[in-house]
């Protein structure tokens, strides 16, 4: 089967990505890091960011680009790596992760200059601002999109539901959201914490809802992205995203003690060997 | 910014500070073309009829959401629009507080968060709708600014200079429908720059909000008494006005702190936060809502109960002064 160069392309950059969010957090040392949820989001980072996205790593500001909120802030090493591979960010800045005086803090805070659009990290707190972006950019009759990511367990937050209602009533057509479904939060599954029908809620609420059944397949995520941009149905859109929690280490997958955590030296030797298989399982196929 | 007339102030003053806000900002609005209303259903009660039949498409109504209303304000702001985002003091910030503080505060956004009836203008209706607290919650959260105007001049003045004011605004409204009018003339108004209302050698009352109508009275029986009564009208609580204040403990011999708001976080605790730096200042009484909730009453009752009436303040003053 031919491959698809631009779906390979974002692999390649997905996979430098996890290998970045690794460093990151290994660097942390004993302050650790969230690379459950990141890992879980970062294919579908990886698809907008590569697969999708207008923007200028030159000009940060460029009124035409599109906007990105991460609003489960605290899955920031998948911003981070996004826009270290995107440019915005200098590589050699890794080891400053959650550093003193960094940048690059344990929540995204707002820095235009490395391309940081929103603080968020409070949780439920990203997606409003999200959607009075895609409000103003109607406001002003700009054509960008406007896409941001949530999380499962985000969605138990009053907030989030304040905001979709108004959005639905604002037909925010330009605004794209992705749910991160990994199923865990902080003390448990996400059905035994708080049970919720996205689904309906989301289609209640007055939104188009999509689904994406595997969110680690860029392809797939690819497609969909491609698909609800091109959408003229006059709703916001909202992606259900099935994903794994933390996607793409063997320790670490529908394990929630790495939800927020640090690692030693063996765990990150094991999490690099485990990049380095399926990296070279895919250029074998 | 075109002056506003003698007449249409008065007016103003007649109808309350609800009336006075909704007016200037379409005063603002036709200035301007970034500046947008966001509400919480209170498009009727907060006086925005005339706003929106003038610019429809400039005002937003989230519904009963609070916390919306500010991250939706955030977002609008964030693309460089200038939000106001009104409704009832009582819920904001309190309902809202974390919002203001993350979205609006650690971003450092140019949103202007309006409260409306705070205090307890809204006597029977309860506590529920009171803020006597709305002071202490922002005043903590960096970056923010915050002003009390005290009559609808200095709404008017306010709503102006906060459009030119870079990082986000809380402006907190107190006063009943016929709320002095304090300014007839116009007048500089700067934001962190308190105003001397009138001169005095002894006694400094410090005020913020519409009860400095009450100072103004109580500086005038005290007046009457031989006391000269310095009344200096604080209406930005943060940035705190320092020069003024290092002219007061300098000058006065006795400080006044007279508001409408909870005798903990606000104005009083401002000026004796400053003051505890000054080894010889004066010493300093504190008027205000105090400490508790209060029993059903209208305004004129619970202003009375609270002793922040002009001749309560003048009895206090006549008890602490040498």
């Amino acid at each position: 089967m031919e491959k698809n160069l631009l779906v390979e392309e974002i692999k390649d950059k997905t996979e430098r990505m996890r290998r970045d969010a690794i460093e990151m957090g290994f660097s942390a040392g004993s302050e650790g890091a969230h690379f459950g949820p990141a890992l879980s989001c970062m294919d579908m980072v990886a698809t907008l960011f590569f697969g999708v996205m207008n923007y200028d790593p030159d000009n940060p500001e460029m009124p035409e680009r599109d906007r990105f909120v991460l609003s489960k802030g605290h899955a920031c090493l998948a911003y981070y790596a996004a826009l270290i591979e995107a440019g915005y960010i200098p590589r050699e800045m890794i080891p400053q992760f959650k550093g003193n005086n960094s940048i690059l803090c344990g929540h995204p805070s707002k820095n235009v200059q490395y391309g940081i659009e929103v603080s968020s990290g409070s949780l439920g707190n990203g997606f409003p601002v999200a959607c009075g972006m895609a409000k103003a950019a109607k406001f002003k009759g700009e054509a960008h999109q406007v896409y941001c990511i949530v999380g499962d367990g985000e969605c138990n937050e009053g907030i989030i539901w304040e905001a979709a209602l108004n959005a639905a009533k604002n037909k925010l057509d330009n605004l794209i959201v992705l749910v991160d479904i990994n199923n865990f939060q902080l003390s448990g599954t996400t059905s035994e914490v708080m049970p919720i029908n996205l689904d309906a809620l989301w289609r209640a609420a007055g939104w188009e809802v999509l689904h994406i059944e595997d969110g680690n397949n860029v392809e797939e995520v690819l497609q969909i992205l491609n698909e609800v941009k091109e959408s003229d149905i006059e709703k916001p859109h909202v992606i259900l995203t099935k994903t794994v929690k933390g996607k793409g280490i063997s320790y670490m997958e529908n394990n929630l003690k790495f939800h927020a955590t640090s690692i030693n030296e063996e765990q990150y030797r094991q999490a690099i060997a485990d990049l380095d298989k399926a990296e070279a399982e895919r250029k074998e196929q | 910014m075109t002056n506003i007339s003698l007449e249409t102030l008065k007016e103003w003053s007649k109808l309350g500070h609800r009336n006075s806000f909704g007016e200037s900002i379409i005063h603002l609005a036709r200035e301007r073309e970034d500046v947008v209303v966001v509400n919480a259903d209170i498009t009727t009660t907060a006086r925005l009829v005339n706003f929106k039949n003038e610019f429809p498409d400039r005002i937003f109504n989230v519904g009963i959401a609070e916390q919306n209303l500010i991250g939706f304000s955030a977002g609008l702001a964030r693309e460089g629009l200038m939000p106001f985002a009104v409704t009832v003091a009582a819920f904001v910030p309190m309902r809202c507080a974390e919002q203001m503080r993350m979205m609006l505060g650690y971003m450092n956004l140019n949103g202007r968060v309006v409260g409306i009836e705070s205090g307890c203008r809204f006597g029977p209706l309860g506590n529920t709708h009171f803020a006597m607290d709305d002071i202490a919650v922002t005043r903590t959260i960096p970056n923010f600014t915050v002003i009390s105007p005290s009559d609808p001049h200095q709404i008017y003045k306010t709503v102006f200079a906060v459009a030119e004011h870079q990082g986000p605004v809380h402006i907190r409204l107190t006063g009943a429908p016929g709320f002095p009018l304090l300014y007839p003339d116009d007048f500089d108004f700067e934001i962190g720059k308190a105003i001397e209302y009138r001169p005095g050698k002894d006694v400094a009352i410090i005020t913020t909000g519409s009860v400095l109508s009450e100072g103004i009275r109580a500086a005038e029986i005290l007046e009457k008494k031989g006391i000269s009564t310095r009344v200096i009208d604080m209406h930005t609580l943060k940035p705190l006005d320092l020069n003024m204040l290092d002219s007061v403990f300098a000058e006065n011999s006795l400080v006044v702190t007279v508001e409408e708001h909870s005798i903990i976080g606000g104005l009083g605790s401002a000026v004796a936060s400053y003051k505890a730096g000054f080894a010889n200042s004066p010493k300093q009484v504190m008027c205000s809502l105090g400490d508790s909730f209060k029993k059903i009453g209208n305004y004129a009752f619970h202003m009375k109960n609270a002793g922040l009436v002009a001749e309560d303040i003048a009895e206090k003053v006549l008890q602490n002064v040498d």
